[in-house]
């Protein structure tokens, strides 16, 4: 399928979400086979060498399927002359299986969590800001991300885009919600509920609506979270992140979802205005996406070029346009305000991100994680 | 003699290679694997854990297993429901046609199944193809997708080729000349298939329901796209340990017991 039939605006964790991964998954048992599993640790050296932003050789790409516009990989194929090598993920655990498996990228987009997991772990360059012409577009605008929690001085990565997740649902469908997490549990639209396929959200979202901290790792708080959520299953349609899908087919009336993609959704149906959004009261997760360069990148160079050519502010509201999310940069943010302004609760501000360090998922240890991981198969398989 | 069967031992060595390649040491790496553990990154460690296999026994899963047997016998019942008279028909009535009407059936193999499953997403959901025709003929829309009978459609669908095939090959091999001495014999259409045609093909249908089980159960694609809130399989599972939990020792354990109980 040639790239033009993309150009309608798709977005970050949707369409291909759940196929990309599959395909992924069976991949899995071959990489894992081909290269044994790689499992040296990383010197603090590693991340100190100093890159230039020029061309070093084609740029091998690693994102979300359908977070970027790909008219911008093209135009910096064009203006650089050299070719991008994409490849996608289609969740955080899905990037990091493959980066753990030994395969090497040059640009990657972790998410802010992430970012700490792999910074602590020595498996990001540092990336010298002055590099970047398009620096202060990002970080004169958001002080915050200068110094932000994940990343001192953002010494590893540089802000790509923000999210939040909440509730979409059918206006023409459903007439009682009430702005609280326990929309996903509205018997009106029984059958047609999804909750994203995401431990992360899903166990979150649970966590929230008890009441608890977002991260709580307490077993007693999870304990409740599992409850909660495999008292829910009789409500539900199912587990997933196919979000796009299910809201234009009309298989969800209500579905956990994250913000930029009812912007898409709308772009698909007869009657936007049917399709609503709401953040819960309980409180929402935000999050952001950055930009980060692998210590094994081959390429680094074309890399930090190619965050610049994002940078730009010309080519970062281009692709707000086209990707539905938020970039936290002087030309990518008013293109979004100015698109989601008839509804701000679409909208994520820096601000907000600022102030809400709560509600921001942390990078968990290993106890916590397994402690989380154990919820959501628990709730599956029940 | 001797050297004879040396020369055509040396025959083995490619086979023996891509299996020792592509099938013993990737088993012996997940063997390896499954008593491992993980560092903070979720990179697997080497090590000597077998807790791993007592947690496979937590009774979380017992249900998982059961669901993902359940759903591969069904599998294997439709495919022979629907595979053996379509096997039958090409080869007894195909004719000249039989090569054509073959490749038809492996032809959409030629598609990824993962492709193939998400065009059903496409023709079961609620405002999708098969209930937009029925809603011209005035039934209500039916909740197809996200259901049981879904994820067994597609299980069926996926690996209907499977069945078909062997079984073809069967009754491709079989004398026409035994039915017909089954009918000389004054045997109904009925009791030649049963004491004739079915005794000589069972080698087929067997080979059929291994083909076909074998996959189904630890199929994952299906159940994700066109399965509901219930019916998380043995796949998912597994392939869930892999990626969200980030847990591939526990995964290969899983495999492991996995395998070791479809042997049995």
């Amino acid at each position: 399928m040639s790239m033009d039939s993309w150009d309608r605006p798709l977005t970050r964790r949707s369409l291909i979400r759940g196929g990309a991964g599959l395909a992924l998954g069976t991949s899995l048992g071959g990489a894992l086979s081909a290269c044994g599993v790689g499992n040296q640790s990383v010197k603090k050296s590693a991340t100190e060498k100093h890159v230039r932003a020029k061309v070093d050789g084609d740029l091998v790409y690693f994102n979300w399927t359908e977070y970027l516009d790909p008219a911008l990989i093209k135009g910096f194929e064009k203006h650089y002359g050299v070719k991008v090598t994409q490849s996608n993920y289609d969740s955080m655990e899905g990037m990091m299986a493959k980066l753990n498996s030994g395969n090497v990228y040059d640009l990657i987009f972790p998410s802010a969590e992430y970012v700490d997991r792999l910074r602590k772990a020595n498996r990001l360059l540092q990336i010298d800001h002055t590099q970047l012409k398009n620096a202060s577009e990002v970080f004169d605008f958001s002080p915050y991300f200068q110094n932000p929690w994940y990343d001192p001085q953002s010494a590893h990565s540089v802000p790509y885009a923000m999210y939040t997740t909440g509730i979409a649902w059918r206006a023409d469908k459903v007439s009682n919600m009430t702005g609280s997490w326990a929309d996903l549990w509205d018997p009106q639209a029984k059958g047609k509920i999804f909750v994203l396929d995401d431990y992360q959200e899903g166990v979150g979202m649970a966590n929230l609506r008890n009441g608890f901290d977002l991260n709580t790792t307490d077993p007693d708080q999870l304990g409740k979270a599992q409850q909660l959520l495999i008292g829910q299953k009789p409500l539900l349609r199912g587990y997933s992140s196919d979000t796009i899908t299910n809201m234009v087919s009309g298989n969800a009336w209500i579905q956990h979802i994250w913000n930029g993609d009812i912007v898409n959704v709308r772009n698909q149906v007869k009657h936007p205005e049917n399709y609503k959004f709401e953040l819960a009261k309980e409180g929402t997760p935000l999050g952001s996406d950055t930009f980060a360069i692998p210590t094994n990148a081959a390429h680094p160079g074309t890399a930090l070029l190619f965050i610049d050519w994002m940078l730009d502010p010309a080519h970062a509201a281009k692709n707000i346009n086209w990707v539905g999310y938020p970039m936290p940069n002087k030309g990518g943010y008013p293109a979004f305000s100015a698109l989601v302004k008839d509804e701000p609760s679409i909208n994520v501000t820096v601000d907000q991100i600022q102030a809400s360090d709560k509600y921001q998922y942390r990078d968990l240890d290993r106890t916590g994680l397994t402690r989380w991981n154990d919820v959501w198969t628990a709730v599956k398989a029940a | 003699m001797a050297a004879g069967n040396r020369f055509w031992a040396r025959f083995l060595i490619p086979g023996g290679g891509w299996l020792l390649l592509l099938f013993a040491v990737p088993l012996g790496l997940t063997v390896a694997v499954s008593f491992g553990t993980t560092n903070e990154l979720g990179l697997p460690i080497y090590g000597w854990h077998p807790g791993n296999y007592s947690h496979v026994f937590d009774p979380l899963f017992a249900p998982v297993l059961v669901r993902s047997v359940l759903y591969a016998l069904a599998t294997v019942a439709l495919c022979l429901l629907i595979g053996y008279p379509v096997a039958y028909t090409i080869a007894r009535f195909g004719g000249r046609h039989k090569n054509v009407l073959i490749v038809l059936i492996v032809l959409p193999f030629f598609v990824n199944y993962l492709v193939r499953t998400y065009a059903w997403v496409t023709i079961l959901s609620d405002d999708g193809l098969l209930n937009g025709i029925l809603g011209h003929v005035g039934i209500a829309p039916i909740r197809f997708l996200n259901t049981p009978y879904a994820v067994i459609g597609g299980l069926t669908y996926g690996y209907l080729a499977f069945m078909i095939l062997p079984i073809y090959a069967a009754l491709d091999r079989m004398d026409p000349a035994v039915i017909e001495a089954g009918k000389d014999l004054y045997g109904t259409p009925a009791r030649t298939f049963w004491h004739v045609t079915w005794p000589t093909t069972f080698q087929g249908v067997l080979a059929g329901t291994v083909l076909v089980f074998l996959p189904a159960v630890g199929d994952f694609v299906s159940a994700q796209l066109l399965g509901g809130p219930d019916t998380f399989m043995v796949g998912n599972l597994i392939s869930q340990q892999f990626y969200s939990a980030q847990n591939w020792p526990f995964g290969s354990t899983l495999t492991v017991v996995l395998m070791a109980f479809l042997m049995l």
